[in-house]
């Protein structure tokens, strides 16, 4: 699990260098990428959620932490967020329906893509959910901690 | 508010610059719209009105004895979240009162032609992180070489043929086609056990992740028209790679007769 946080902290900061995020901010982008990614892994591993709980539990996190950076160094949150949930994009789920179709086994990649579409849902909610919430919130200091604003 | 009394329609024409490479460079509707506003807004034109959409703008405004009025077409190009921070960066400071108009024009013409990253760190970087997410997905250490590969080869192919040449549908079967086409024959000759895993790393770089990330941001700001075009370019993006690397499976898969995975 440690190698793929750290993975998923090399391939953002990696992601963060394709989209021409400013240097300085690449560290940010990394860590936010590995902690939501991290994230995701141990509430599927762990805690035994669904892809789709997870995925959009990570996401909430990962906007808000995005959200937070962005107050932080006053620019964009679009430049941390973009980069940060790149691993939560449901790759694996839309490569097997692929790949079903492709074996002509429907009932599977009906399966699969179903479970792609319910994760990617829950990705786009998770953001929106975060973009909802009015930026002064940010601006004040922060009482609660990130989580339990994203409810 | 003690901004200077200048041109209007000069300062409209800033305006209307710093509008458009931010829309050019990735942002979403609602910034380049308050933006613009907040520019305009200091050198104190006071009638104006914006119309962005995703792939235009539309500015009128100024007294009336001198009328200003455009649209400009501006092409949906790559993400260069660098020029977003820095016009964003700009306007904040505008707004301090930092900048005269002819300053801001100067900043924005600088910002305008400021260099992206070099092809070569380019495809590093889409290699390292090709085999990085192949790592994350759950492959093993010859699946991320495969992967790091791939990813080298469907970059140049991005830059070299992709954009230059090709339609983004046609660009991205292609892509998807190369990907699976590289990670197969990598896998037969021996680099890497799992290809799934491979092929799942080294497609992200295709992946269009600004386009998708902006369309839902900007359907939760209720710009459905720019929204729902980002959107469909997305999911166009996502459903074209899937079709590239399925037509390669199952090319494969008929002539080694099943034999792959």
């Amino acid at each position: 699990m440690i190698v793929q946080v750290i993975a998923a902290v090399v391939g953002t900061t990696a992601f963060a260098l394709l989209f021409e995020v400013p240097r300085q901010y690449y560290m940010t982008c990394g860590v936010i990428g590995g902690i939501g990614w991290f994230l995701y892994l141990f509430m599927v591993e762990k805690l035994g959620l669904t892809a789709v709980e997870a995925t959009f539990i990570a996401t909430v996190v990962v906007v808000l932490m995005s959200r937070f950076s962005a107050v932080k160094e006053r620019c964009p949150a679009t430049i941390f967020s973009i980069p940060g949930i790149f691993p939560l994009i449901p790759g694996g789920g839309i490569y097997w329906t692929a790949h079903y179709i492709v074996l002509n086994q429907y009932d599977k990649a009906m399966e699969s893509g179903m479970e792609a579409a319910k994760a990617a849902f829950a990705l786009v909610l998770g953001i929106i959910v975060v973009f909802e919430i009015p930026q002064k919130l940010f601006k004040i200091q922060r009482k609660e901690t990130g989580k339990k604003q994203g409810e | 508010m003690e901004g200077k009394r200048t041109d209007d329609s000069r300062v409209l024409e800033a305006t209307m610059k710093a509008g458009e490479i931010l829309l050019q460079s990735g942002a979403e509707i609602s910034r380049v719209e308050e933006t613009m506003i907040r520019i305009s807004n200091y050198f104190g034109v006071d009638s104006k009105e914006f119309f962005v959409l995703s792939n235009g703008i539309f500015v009128t405004g100024g007294k009336h004895s001198k009328e200003y009025a455009k649209v400009r077409h501006v092409p949906v190009k790559g993400a260069q979240l660098s020029k977003v921070v820095a016009v964003n960066q700009l306007s904040r400071e505008v707004e301090e009162g930092k900048y005269s108009i002819e300053e801001v024009e100067q900043r924005l013409e600088e910002i305008e032609h400021m260099s992206g990253k070099s092809f070569q760190s380019q495809i590093i970087a889409a290699s390292i992180g090709s085999s990085a997410f192949c790592c994350l997905f759950g492959g093993g250490p010859l699946d991320c070489v495969a992967a790091l590969i791939a990813g080298f080869l469907v970059q140049i192919f991005i830059l070299k043929v992709r954009i230059p040449y090709l339609s983004k549908i046609t660009g991205n079967v292609g892509g998807g086609a190369l990907v699976t086409l590289v990670c197969i024959l990598c896998y037969q000759a021996g680099i890497g056990n799992n290809l799934n895993h491979m092929i799942v790393g080294s497609v992200i770089p295709l992946i269009p992740g600004v386009a998708f990330i902006n369309g839902i941001r900007e359907i939760a700001d209720e710009d459905y028209i720019s929204g729902s075009v980002r959107l469909l370019d997305a999911l166009l993006g996502f459903l074209c790679i899937a079709i590239g690397v399925g037509v390669m499976l199952g090319l494969f898969h008929r002539i080694t007769g099943g034999i792959l995975s």
